[in-house]
């Protein structure tokens, strides 16, 4: 078999399984918090301007953004081959005639597009709520789609460098922890080019901003200290990212021997 | 002619810890039986067969080809690994079929293959069933089924009686036979000698990394056999059962328990020992409540042969 259908093998696999676990139900369960935060603003925002809808969404995208994406790809980048290796199950696997690293992309791939799904749904679910009076406006869809396309580049990158953490170490859990809700979260604020060393550093600089009816650029919470780089530029330093982490997962799984703890 | 699995002078360690020290074996078409006490090695040297570990010094080959990141050879390997694991959410028809999957089998064989091998293992009536409320031993048969659902020619088992009833350990055994009547190789491990025994003649004795002895049944009974036995009967008098034995001279030594209730003696000949007790105990009119066998256990066996 090639290794393009090995990964689509692993790919169909793991993507049904993935949908399936108690894992996927508590993480979707927790995509409802912004659906559940639309709801209550929407009822007490009844009849208020759009402008303050509008910065409502934005308060949402802090949680998808520096939360939900971070915390999902955590979980399930690491545990590409760690819940493999814990759950004794990685026998199964290498013991076939597929290659190594399609088995880390496959997985990956299934894991994305699972975590991928649940966020578009929280994502529409929330941000349609919220911008309810505006369903007619064409420019709408534009921005949700633009927010999607970043919260979906965000899943690729972070998972791409959890499935490296989980590959690499056996602990994968508490460093990725301490790199997603610690160092991501204090190294983007830094001034001058330091904070070009946090991949939350480049989706900011993709999300687009509305412009205020008095001028600026709208609201600071995901803009505060700021200093974003190029959209093209952005979009190119992802994709390296994830493409590097990805390469080095795959590497690592080649190379390494997995042993259970017995 | 090459063997079909060739291991020359293999190590792999753990740290310090020694799993398997300078062992060289050939196996060839037939059933061999790795027997040895838990821990001996036997689950290492098949990992080490089954490219899941890189040797530390030495080879391991199958036809001749390393098997340390060779994913081709394994269209012709089954591997039945010995823990307990699964990926629980799923039934034991998908898990069969998702693994076999990675064959680049069509659908319909994949459906066919699957159907098959769940037959064999008669688990067709439970196909649909999750596999996490299986009972052990048909979560034993449904590994079982995933290491033979594409027709390996080289079936690698760990452990694969552990968790079974009598009645199924019989239907495996029967299974895993059938393969030898194909002309496919069968490599079995287990630290129970009569499960080997009653699978294969061929048997490798392995102890703390080591080979230590490998041949059919018979010599490894002798060895076994020449190995005292220590035997514990445990009565309402066992000094007046241990008076009936002073002058057996299959008895090399016997001792009393602490509790005051115990007879314990060692044999060379344990078959000649219970032999006579039945009748001690019949003409004595001693009540016997319980007999053991201490040692009989094959850790105790591979001690006394590694000491000698």
């Amino acid at each position: 078999m090639s290794v393009r259908g090995s990964i689509r093998e692993v790919f169909g696999f793991f993507f049904s399984i993935g949908r399936r676990t108690g894992k996927t139900r508590v993480f979707a369960l927790l995509g409802l918090i912004p659906v559940a935060l639309a709801i209550i603003v929407r009822i007490v925002l009844h009849g208020r301007s759009g402008d303050i809808a509008a910065v409502f969404t934005e308060i949402l995208m802090v949680f998808f953004l520096q939360f939900y994406i971070v915390i999902l790809a955590l979980f399930y980048g690491t545990s590409v081959t760690a819940e493999e290796v814990e759950g004794r199950t990685l026998s199964y696997l290498i013991t076939r005639p597929i290659p190594k690293p399609a088995i880390v992309l496959g997985k990956y791939g299934a894991y994305t597009l699972l975590m991928f799904v649940m966020v578009a749904v929280s994502l529409a679910l929330s941000f349609f709520i919220m911008n309810v009076a505006r369903l007619s406006q064409p420019a709408l869809y534009a921005k949700f789609l633009h927010y999607l396309g970043v919260l979906g580049l965000g899943i690729l990158a972070y998972t791409a460098f959890f499935t490296f953490l989980g590959a690499f170490l056996r602990r994968a859990i508490i460093v990725g922890l301490i790199f997603g809700i610690g160092w991501e979260n204090v190294i983007q604020y830094f001034p001058g080019s330091t904070q070009r060393f946090s991949i939350v550093h480049y989706l900011k600089s993709l999300l687009p901003y509305r412009p205020m009816a008095g001028g600026g650029r709208g609201v600071a919470l995901l803009l505060f200290r700021l200093e974003p780089t190029a959209p093209l530029v952005a979009v190119l330093a992802l994709a390296a990212l994830a493409g590097a982490f990805l390469a080095l997962a795959c590497w690592l799984f080649r190379m390494k021997e997995y042993l259970y703890e017995d | 002619m090459t063997s079909v699995i060739a291991a020359s002078h293999l190590s792999k360690w753990y740290g310090n810890v020694l799993g398997l020290n300078d062992v060289s074996l050939d196996i060839d078409s037939g059933i061999t039986g790795l027997l040895g006490p838990n821990g001996a090695g036997k689950s290492t040297f098949m990992k080490l067969i089954t490219g899941q570990m890189k040797p530390n010094i030495g080879t391991v080959t199958i036809h001749g080809r390393g098997t340390w990141n060779n994913p081709a050879l394994f269209r012709n390997i089954g591997f039945c690994p010995e823990h307990d694991a699964f990926y629980e959410d799923m039934t034991g028809l998908e898990f069969v079929t998702g693994l076999l999957r990675f064959f680049g089998f069509s659908p319909s064989e994949i459906r066919d293959r699957a159907a098959r091998a769940l037959d064999i293992v008669e688990l067709t009536k439970d196909k649909d069933r999750l596999i996490r409320g299986y009972s052990r031993g048909m979560r034993q048969r449904v590994k079982f089924a995933q290491a033979i659902a594409h027709d390996p020619e080289i079936v690698i088992l760990d452990e694969p009686l552990s968790g079974l009833d009598p009645l199924g350990k019989r239907k495996l055994i029967r299974l895993i036979k059938d393969f030898r009547s194909e002309g496919r190789t069968v490599l079995v491990s287990s630290h129970v000698l009569p499960e080997i025994e009653a699978l294969t003649s061929r048997v490798v004795l392995v102890h703390q990394g080591k080979i230590l002895a490998q041949g059919d049944v018979p010599y490894i009974r002798e060895l076994i056999e020449a190995h005292p036995h220590q035997i514990s009967v445990r009565s309402s008098d066992p000094r007046a059962l241990g008076a009936r034995f002073i002058g057996d001279r299959s008895i090399q030594k016997m001792t009393f328990g602490a509790d005051g209730r115990t007879l314990i003696v060692e044999t060379h000949k344990r078959d000649d020992f219970f032999g006579r007790l039945t009748g001690v105990v019949l003409e004595g009119g001693i009540e016997v409540e319980e007999i053991s066998s201490p040692d009989d256990n094959l850790q105790a066996v591979f001690e006394y042969l590694v000491g000698k």
